[in-house]
Parts: structure tokens; sequence; C-alpha cells
């Protein structure tokens, strides 16, 4: 199978917008768009809810779950201490200690997540299709699974500045 | 449908991507000025007075300190509320944008989270150093020790650890997240190999995929989701720390919302105070208008209220309760005794000052904006102080009544956490851009539509 991808250029993310609502509409497999920023109907158009905040759940459960047997262990089983004659164990100051170590790990958790997910990590050598996909320019690649002059078509309707075609290499990336 | 003529742009004139991107980044790029040397210079003099205050209070013990037996607490506290309500600003924004939706928060967004990221840094210094040994300060944490104990879960100083620490933590790693596309942006930039390195190294690899958007969005909503609670939250922990004691003045189940509200205040008159020194010296001001400036004096306008009521209520309260303690604490010692000074300084820059705002011509002017914004923390400042050392120095035996002067170690402690605060603002506004650009770029053009399609038709 040929790398080969079309690649529509834009400086608007409404014209972008366009092309990507007309190509999912003809069912044109998008395989990514570059750009320096985001909108969310661009997302909403043809990429699938993430599933973070199911992980979030779960893990703010375990927690929870967690973190009241290890208060409930240390203040009760570990070492019984009555202090001001209040009971060995009591709820109320217990929420406010789950609230934060929930928030916490939960919120550790995520990052963790989504880094290793979208395989993000201190270091890692960005597969940039082009350096200003980061500065002022968006960047539309197709697969070459349908007609790529229609493709083209399409693209250049909603408005793009231009198209390229280009190889990527599973090594180099892009060649930047 | 109703349709108004309001101005709805939120960014000023017509800027493409490019311009947007050169423009906030200006402040990144070429050699640091002048001005910046200065007060780096300025500010490591600050925090070098305040090392050797930290110095002497470790070495020589809290004795350097201005406390006595009575007043316990003084102005290792006083700053601690201080910052920590400073930094609830920063939180807030984020709140208003990722959760409220509000799209003219995000060019104020990143100036507000560094501030609270620094502030809470100063904060959490101060209970640190206030343990007096602050090498042994992990006893606080929950873990299997040599005694057999451990920590006493039903005391507002553990929560307060736990607070604290949470919302450094989150505040960092929203903060940080949050700046991840635009440093990738300055390592495509930049020509420089050093910087590319290091950019490249904190950009984490960043490459702009959509799929990798979707993500990110999803997870800077959920952590702004996470942060919303802690801002209420924290400040109500704060409070508890005082709320939870039987002293007059300070055992009151109204203090959490008051603290919570005056941390809201104080935190959205420092934002003021920096954005308008930011906006003097950068760039910026098509980005950061007098219209973000309008807002916020609204929000102080309307805390300043909030805080004003509250400030009735206690005394109500206290006359209310016929407790003779508590109508001694708020009527002779506060209103009219030994820190009536310091009361209606409080009163008067809290409570009275930023009622200017009703007028649309305070509002409109910097240097208003800017002097009611410092007034705003002056009084702030003495609210902590009425609070705590009222309570403490006159409490319920006159025969332990005291005064309460600090010492050049407490003022040094203090100073020097205001170093750390203009250094590492100094060095956020050097090595980060100020605004956020992939956040500010998809709403430059809010507002101008219509403008563009009209000219379209021509």
């Amino acid at each position: 199978m040929s790398n080969k991808h079309i690649i529509g250029v834009f400086d608007d993310d409404q014209k972008l917008l366009t092309a990507v609502k007309n190509l999912t509409q003809h069912k044109a497999n998008i395989k990514d768009v570059y750009g320096p920023s985001t909108s969310h109907e661009l997302i909403k158009a043809f990429t699938r809810e993430s599933l973070l905040p199911f992980l979030a759940v779960l893990v703010a459960i375990g927690t929870i779950i967690g973190a009241f047997g290890f208060l409930y262990y240390t203040s009760v089983i570990d070492y019984p201490l009555r202090y001001g004659g209040k009971p060995l164990f009591s709820f109320p100051p217990m929420v406010v200690i789950l609230f934060f170590l929930t928030i916490l790990v939960v919120g550790g958790v995520s990052v963790i997540a989504f880094l290793g997910r979208t395989q993000l990590f201190p270091g890692k050598q960005p597969v940039m299709i082009d350096p200003r996909a980061s500065d002022d320019r968006f960047y539309l690649v197709m697969d070459q699974n349908f007609n790529p002059e229609e493709i083209k078509l399409w693209i250049i309707e909603a408005g793009a500045l231009e198209i390229v075609e280009k190889e990527i290499d599973t090594q180099t990336g892009w060649g930047f | 449908m109703i349709s108004t003529s309001l101005d709805q742009t939120l960014v000023k004139g017509h800027k493409n991507y490019g311009q947007i991107t050169d423009e906030l980044l200006a402040n990144t790029e070429g050699r640091p000025p002048l001005w910046w040397l200065v007060g780096i210079g300025l500010g490591g003099l600050m925090l070098a007075f305040g090392g050797w205050a930290m110095y002497t209070s470790v070495t020589v013990g809290l004795g350097t300190w201005g406390l006595t037996n009575s007043v316990a607490w003084g102005w290792d506290i006083i700053n601690f509320v201080w910052w920590i309500g400073i930094g609830h600003a920063g939180t807030a924004f984020t709140i208003f944008f990722l959760v409220f939706r509000q799209k003219w928060a995000a060019s104020i967004n990143r100036s507000a989270e560094a501030m609270t990221v620094f502030a809470v840094m100063c904060a959490g210094l101060f209970p640190l150093i206030h343990m007096g040994r602050p090498w042994l300060a992990f006893f606080i944490m929950p873990y299997p020790n040599t005694r057999l104990l451990w920590v006493n879960y039903n005391s507002p100083l553990f929560w307060d650890v736990l607070a604290i620490s949470t919302y450094l933590i989150m505040s960092i790693t929203l903060w940080y997240i949050g700046m991840v596309p635009d440093l990738a942006t300055i390592r495509d930039r930049t020509k420089n190999k050093l910087r590319k390195t290091i950019y490249g190294i904190f950009s984490l690899g960043w490459d702009g995929s959509l799929y990798t958007y979707n993500r990110y969005e999803t997870l800077m909503k959920l952590l702004g989701g996470l942060a919303a609670p802690l801002v209420i939250s924290v400040h109500t922990i704060v409070a508890l720390d005082f709320a939870v004691s039987v002293l007059p003045g300070w055992h009151a189940t109204i203090l959490p919302p008051y603290f919570f509200a005056g941390a809201i205040f104080s935190g959205f008159a420092m934002v003021l105070t920096l954005m308008i020194l930011m906006r003097k010296v950068f760039n910026i001001s098509d980005y950061v208008t007098l219209k973000h400036f309008d807002n916020i004096a609204h929000v102080l306008k309307y805390g300043s209220l909030v805080i004003g009521l509250a400030y009735a209520i206690e005394l109500f309260l206290a006359w209310y309760s016929g407790v003779e303690y508590e109508i001694y604490t708020f009527f002779n010692a506060r209103a009219s005794g030994s820190f009536s000074t310091a009361f209606w300084i409080m009163v008067v820059c809290n409570a009275i000052v930023p009622q200017v705002f009703w007028f649309k011509k305070a509002r409109k002017s910097l240097l208003s904006l800017f002097i009611v914004s410092v007034l705003i923390n002056v009084g702030m400042w003495y609210e902590r102080f009425v609070i705590l050392v009222s309570s403490l120095a006159e409490d319920f035996l006159p025969s332990s009544w005291t005064s309460y002067q600090p010492t050049i170690v407490d003022i040094g402690i203090y100073v020097g956490t205001f170093g750390l605060f203009i250094v590492g603002m100094l060095l956020f506004v050097r090595f980060i851009p100020v605004i956020a650009i992939n956040e500010v770029k998809p709403i430059s053009r809010i507002g101008k539509e219509n403008k563009k399609t009209e000219k379209h038709v021509e």
C-alpha cells in the first residue's frame, strides 16, 4: 500500500471545517488534521469522544474506596486512639480528606493516561508535518482510499490554499 | 430573537494567525529588556533578604519572630492566608474559561494561573517555616513510622496540608498542560539550538494532531472541573483552621464563605494589578482590552459588597449572640480599641473604595483601576491581621493580654516571598507566552464575522 497522502493546506479553520464536513459527508477517510489551534466543532466533526471521563470516574470510585479503607484501618484498627472523648471513627472529617485525595489522584491519573494514550513524553521528537502547523497553517491529511481527484476537488472547493502530495516515512515522519 | 448592538469582539483588529503568533511571542524573543533585568535584580535582593530571615528562623529559632505566648500566630499565618487568597483568582479564571465557557477569560487565563502557582508557593512557605524544623515536615503525612502513630484526621491543620498540596499540584498541572501547544510553537519557530532543545523537552513532542487535541480538550475540561471545587474548598479549609477554635472572632460559621469571598476578591484585584502592568510593558493591548478590565472591575464591585456584608453580619452576630467576649472582640478591640486603625483601613479599602466601580469613568481609567486594585490587597492584608491578631492578643483573660509587633525576621520572610513572586512572574513573562496563544487564536474571529462577509460581498 502506498504511503502517499493528499494534504490540503488551509489558513482558516472555518474553511477547514467546511472541507472536513464535505469529506465526511462523502465518507472519505480523513487521516488527521494538524494545526496550531482547534475548535470544538472541528473536533466533533470526525473524532470519537474520548473515554478519559469514564476512566476518571472509575479512578475516583477506586480512590474513595481505597482511601476510606486506609483511614478506617489507621484510626480504628491499627492505632485506636481516643482523644477528646470523640468516637474512633467519624465520617464528616473523612469527607474532606476523601474529597481532596480524589481530586489529587484523579487529576494525576488523567494526566498520565492522556500522556500514555497520545504517546507524548518529555524529550519526544515531534513528527511535525510542517513547522507552520504550530503557527498559522492547518493541514488536512487524507488517506487514499477514494478517488483522489474528487478529494482534491472538495478540498479546493472549501477554500484550501494549496494541495500537496507527500509520503510519510514510518521512521522519519514527514521529513522535518 | 433579541439582537443587540454590543461589541462582541474579544481581540481587537483583523489579525491572521501568523500575526497573533508574532505578537504574543514577542516577549520571549530577543534580548531581555533593561526593566526586566532590574526587576530580576530587585526580586533577587528581596529573595536574599527572605533567605536570611528564613535561615535565622531555622538556626536561631522562632523566638526571633514577634510571637508571644498569647499571639502564637502572627505575620506568618497572616501572610499565608493572604497569599493563598491571592492564589485563588487563577483557578477562578480557569473555571470561567473551561467550565462556564467565558471566552473572554482566554487572554487572562495563563497569567492568572501563573500568579496562582507562585502565590501558592509563597503561601506554602509560611506553614513550613512555622513548623520550626521544616526538614521534619514529612511528619504531618500519614506514613508507617517507628512511633507507630498516625496523624489526627479530625484536625483542620491536616486538612490544610492536604488542601494546599493538592491545590499546588493541580494548579501547576493545569498551567503546564495548558501551555504545551504554545511551547511547541516556540520550539518550531526558534533557530537557537539550546532553546529548541529545552522547549522541545517541555513541549512533549506535541504535533498538533486533531486526535491529540480531542483528548487534550477532554483532559483540560476534566482538570478544570476537578479544580473548580478546589477553589471553594481550599479557602474554606483555611477558614476552618480558625473557625473550629473557640476564640471570639474566630469561632463563627460565617468564616468559610467569608474567607472564600475574600480570596476571590483579593485574587481578582491582584490579577488586575498584574495585567495592567503587563499591558503597559508588553504589546498586548489588543488582547487584554479595557473590556477585560471592565469585567474584572464588575467582579470586584460585587465582591466588595459581599465582603462589606460579611463585616456587617459579623458585627451583628457578635451583638446578637449576647456573649460578652464576642461583643468585646468586635466592638471594643476591633472597631474602637487597639486594632481600630487596622479595622478601619480594612473596611475602607475593601468595602468602600471598590464601590467607585459603579462609575463607568473609574472602570475605564487604568490609573483608578490600578490604585483600587492595590488598595484592595492592602485592605485584604489588614483583614487577616485584624482577624488573627485581635482575637489572640485580647482574648478571655485580660491578664494575658499583650500587644504584637513583628520583628525584622518576620518582615524579612514576607519581603522574601514578594521576591519569590516577582522573580517567578518575571521568569514567566520572559520564557512563556503571557497569553495562551492556542486558546486566543480561535476566539480572535468572534464578533467579526459580519464585517468579514460584508467585505466579501463587495
